[in-house]
This record gives structure tokens, sequence and C-alpha cells, in this order.
């Protein structure tokens, strides 16, 4: 099985002024492709902290990120930009949409973004995912005229543009009603059964963390056994 | 429909329209006072240059524009020039700059001896009769078509009524003329005039004519005909720096306008910049994003300048005495004005939030 993210000794320390906070106190964290992980644990423990070093947004203290076989936490400012326009879809908490375009606008805007413009050749897989995710008559909507529900199912087909390696989500059913959530998540789970899609999901909810195959806790920035 | 910048500029409309009002008023500014100060300039330039004498006669610093108004040269220097070598014949003129009757700016009279100033210049009557009564007026074409007067017609002058005896061409001078004997009463200078215009014998000799005045005649100005235009030209340093300060004020205006609109907006849409992080958009991506929007605005701004620029340019010679220049290089320097200065507004804006932190960009409220 192929090794798609690896951390080692990941640590980040955040300081603020004369206080130095222990966000991540050495990670050492290991996905396989078309893997689908779910990270839990109590707040504050560096769960975020963590999945934004993963996806590039955020340089750790020490330690080093291996995605796809590149070590991010050698990289700079631009060549992480780029990995992650490549590599790496973002699901957030907040659904993120951006309120003046439409559905569609929203996926295109990322389409030009990820695939500088040629979404010619991925219109097929584009038309499979929103089938999927049963957006095809929500195409022409604002996000304002769109259910929670709906909305992170736009984000979520936003973040597969361009076939990331990772979808990473922050507590994607964190702000959805659980008929909504339980929507959301059957969704993820079929594109990571039925794309091989590997996705690592944060999520306070032991519900939808069952529904992964596998569930990494964390407390006080470390990895633990439950 | 993917069109983050058109999608913005229509989600706030009036700060939209504010933008591309203030780019507009940099653009309205640059072509109206440039067109202004040129227009004026070289339209009483090329008139005093439309003489067939070639020389003329003043005292120094007594002519050009911006000199005072005040008859001031003895009209009997011109029997004297009229004897010097060379010389075919002289007619003495009086100009008088007076606030136009109808409304802002100013107007030029002339008065002449109209039968030694048709022996100087290629004047002649196209329409009426000549001047012969002191109360008559002369006009070229161009003033009886914008002023709608014809032929009997009164013009009030000096506080007396003047009444239009004939219309005369090609245009000369000022487009107002009577009798120069009239103006110097009502002016009380007797016996004096602005300048003396001297015809020569033969126009390849003027240059030795011109001597030949100021060696019997020392301590006064000889100026060409052909070298007026030039003269008003680049006569007037003073006008050309108040365009200058007009130009960098209007500079100035458009990237204050541009920056304030930009800074808001993005500081308004920081959260969305960090979703564009998180998408993997580049720094150049985001700048190009940003620019693309005050482009829009900066070509919206420069356009509605135009239109207000040659709207207002209409009415003001509609309406007034003034004339303005339009130049093609001028709009194409305003536009370079509007559209620069948009560009280089935006670009702290922009500079600065590409380089800001994406986590944090992410949970600004
Ligand atoms: N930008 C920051 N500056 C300083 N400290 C931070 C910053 N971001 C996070 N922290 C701190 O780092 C620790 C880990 O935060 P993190 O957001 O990763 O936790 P989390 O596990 O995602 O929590 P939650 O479940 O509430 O989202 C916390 O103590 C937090 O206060
Ligand atoms: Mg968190």
């Amino acid at each position: 099985m192929k090794t798609i993210l690896q951390t080692v000794d990941l640590k980040m320390i955040y300081q603020i002024g004369k206080v130095a906070v222990n966000a991540l106190r050495g990670v050492n964290l290991t996905v396989n492709q078309a893997e689908f992980v779910a990270i839990m644990g109590p707040s504050g423990c560096g769960k975020s902290t963590m999945l934004h070093i993963l996806g590039g947004m955020l340089k750790p203290s020490s330690g080093s990120v291996l995605i796809d076989g590149q070590d991010l936490s050698k990289m700079s400012d631009g060549s992480r930009t780029e990995l992650r326009r490549q590599k790496i879809g973002f699901v957030f908490q907040k659904f993120n949409l951006f309120p003046t375009l439409t559905a569609e606008g929203n996926i295109r805007l990322a389409e030009r973004i990820r695939l500088n413009g040629n979404h010619k050749n991925d219109s097929e897989r584009r038309r499979e995912i929103l089938r999927l995710l049963n957006l095809e008559g929500r195409l022409n909507h604002k996000p304002l005229e769109l259910s929670g529900g709906e909305q992170q199912r736009v984000a979520i087909a936003r973040a597969l543009v361009g076939s990331p390696a990772i979808v990473l989500a922050d507590e994607p059913t964190g702000n959805l009603d659980s008929e909504n959530s339980q929507i959301v998540l059957k969704m993820l789970q079929e594109l990571n059964g039925k794309f091989g899609q590997t996705i690592v999901m944060i999520t306070h909810s032991p519900e939808a963390a069952s529904i992964a195959q596998r569930v990494v806790h964390m407390r006080d920035g470390q990895i633990v056994n439950k | 429909m993917d069109n983050l910048v058109t999608a913005n500029l229509k989600q706030r409309p009036i700060r939209t329209i504010i933008s591309v009002i203030g780019v507009a008023l940099g653009v309205v500014l640059v072509v109206l006072m440039v067109g202004l100060s040129h227009g004026v300039l070289q339209e009483q330039g090329r008139r005093n240059s439309n003489v067939g004498a070639e020389l003329l006669f003043t005292r120094p610093n007594n002519y050009g524009p911006g000199t005072s108004s005040v008859l001031s040269l003895p009209v009997q220097y011109a029997p004297k020039i009229a004897e010097i070598n060379g010389v075919q014949a002289v007619s003495p003129v009086g100009q008088y700059l007076k606030p136009s009757n109808q409304s802002f700016g100013m107007e030029m009279v002339e008065g002449i001896d109209i039968d030694t100033y048709q022996k100087v210049t290629n004047l002649s009557i196209d329409q009426g009769k000549t001047l012969s009564e002191d109360n008559e007026v002369i006009v070229d074409p161009i003033y009886a078509k914008d002023k709608k007067v014809k032929i009997g017609d009164s013009i009030d002058l000096f506080g007396h009524k003047f009444y239009v005896s004939g219309i005369y061409q090609p245009e000369i001078g000022a487009r107002i003329k009577i009798k120069l004997s009239m103006m110097q009463n009502l002016l009380g200078s007797k016996d004096r005039c602005s300048f003396v215009f001297v015809k020569c014998q033969t126009t390849s000799n003027q240059e030795q004519v011109a001597t030949n005045i100021l060696s019997t005649l020392p301590g006064n100005k000889v100026l060409f005909t052909r070298e007026i235009q030039s003269l008003y030209e680049k006569g007037l340093p003073a006008v050309n720096t108040f365009v200058k300060a007009v130009v960098v004020v209007s500079i100035i205006i458009s990237i204050l306008v541009i920056m304030l609109a930009m800074y808001t907006t993005i500081t308004e849409r920081t959260r969305e910049i960090g979703v564009l992080k998180s998408l993997g958009a580049s720094k150049s991506f985001i700048i190009f994003e940003i620019e693309k929007e005050a482009l829009l605005i900066s070509v919206l701004g420069t356009l509605l300048g135009y239109l207000v620029a040659i709207t207002g340019r209409w009415l003001i010679i509609k309406n007034t005495s003034l004339i303005i220049d339009l130049e093609l290089k001028w709009l194409l320097y305003a536009a370079l004005v509007g559209i620069l200065s948009g560009l280089i507004g935006a670009l702290y804006p922009a500079l600065k939030v590409a380089n800001q932190d994406p986590v944090k960009a992410l949970s600004y409220e």
C-alpha cells in the first residue's frame, strides 16, 4: 500500500509575545493512499494546526511532512502554495464559498486556479462528481440561496477540482444539522469508496468518525492510543 | 461566471460608482485644463500670425499673452517707422482685453485704422460695409456665428452700443474691431496704441527691416509675426507649470480613490483571500485579480471622464468665449493618467493582501 502522507516528529510552537504555546509536540502520522482517516480529540489539542501544516498553509516549527514523497517543511512559501494547488483539497467547517459567485462560479474559479483554466479534460469526472454530490440542479444558485448541506456539498465539489491527492476536511459537519451531516458523510464515504479519494477528516462526532476506516486520537499536541 | 472582479464590483455598486467618478474627475481635469490653456494660447497665436504684415513694433514687454491692456505706445511712432528703409506700410493697432459680455472668460477688442490696416493685412470686408462711423464694429465670421450676430445688430462694448457694419475675412487678431480713434477716446488714451503692424516691401527682407527699425528707434521691440504662434506656445511657463500641477493633482486624486476603494474591498474580503490561498492561488494570481478590478474601474472612469470632458468642452465653448483644444495626444495622456494611477493605487493593497498569512485570513470574521 502506497504512503501518501507522512509526518515525522512534527512540532509547532506558537509564540505570542513571551508566551510559547506548544500546539504540536511531535506528531508521527502515516496515511496510505485511498485511506479515510478521522482525527478526534478535545478542543485545543492541535487538530486544526496539524491539518493546516499538512496542507502547506502553515510552516511547522520542526519535523517533516511528506506529501506524495515531497517534503513540505523544507519548501518555500511559493512551493508550498504550488504543492497545495496540485495535491490538496480543503473542506472547512464554515463552507467558505465565495458569496458573490454562484455554485458553478465557485467551482469554475477553483478550476481556473487549479487547472490553469483547462477544464476540458476533467469534464467527465466533474459531471460524475456533481451527480454523486447531487448538485446538478443547484449550480445556478448563490451560496445564500442554498441550504447548509448544499453549500458544503458545493465546497466538497470545489475541493475535488483537479483531483487532489488528499482531501483535508476540518469538521465538515460541524455547522450542519444531523440530517445534512448524514448526507455529507455518506458522500465523503462514497468519494473514498468509488474514486479511492484519500481523506483526512477532523471531527468531534463519534458518529462521523465511525464512517472512517481508521480513527486517530490526539491529546495535547500528540497522537495517543485510546 | 467565475469572475470575482465583476461580481465584486456589482456587489458594492455605490463604492464602484464613487471610485469610477474619482478616476473620471482626474481625466476631466487633465483634458479640460490642458485643452483650455493650450486652446486659448494657440487660438490667440494663430489669429495673430494670420496677418500680412511681417513685423510687429511695440514696447519691450508689451506684447504677448497676459500683457496689460492699457494702450501705451504713442501713435507717433507709426509715421517714423513708415520712413525707414524697406518699410512699405504701417498701421497702429490698439488691443484691449475685456470681460466677456455673455459669461466667463475674456474677450479681445481691437481698435484699428481701417485704411492703413487693410494696407498691412489681408483683411477684406466679406459682407456689409466697412468701418466708417465711430459707433460701428466689424466682426469675423466665427464671432458672428458663435454669438449669432448679424449686420445691423448691436454689441455692447465699454458701456456703449456699437452696430455691426460688416463681417471681415480672414481671422486676424481680435474678433471684434472698432475704430482706433474711438477706442482711444473710450479708454482715455489719446494718441496711443498697443503696437504697430509693419509691412515690408519684400518679405525676404524682413530681418534687415527689423534691424533698421531697431537702430533708428532703439529701446523698442520688433516681433516677427511668423514667430508669434510659437511665442504663444512657449511663452508662458507659468501656464505650463499650472497645467503640470493640475495633472499631478489629478494623478494623486485617482491613486488615492483607487487605493481607498481597494483597501476597503480587500479588508472586507480578507476571508475570501484566505480561501483563494487554500485553493492554491499564488501571490501573483491574487495580485492580478485585484489589479484587474482596479483596471476595470480605471477604464470605466476614463470613459466617463472622456464623456464628461467632451460634453463639458462643448458646453463651455457654446456658452463662453473660451477655446478648448482637444488633441488626441492629451486624450491619450489623460487615459494613461487614469489607468496608471488605478494600477498604482491598487498595488499596495494587492501586495499587502497577497502576503497575508492564509490561516489568519481564513479565521477573519
Ligand atoms: N495563530 C495562533 N496563535 C497562537 N496560538 C494558536 C494559534 N492557533 C492556534 N493556537 C493554539 O494552539 C492550540 C491548538 O489549536 P488548534 O486550533 O489546532 O486546536 P483544535 O484541536 O483544532 O481545536 P478545536 O477542536 O477547538 O478546533 C490551542 O491552544 C490554540 O489556542
Ligand atoms: Mg480546530
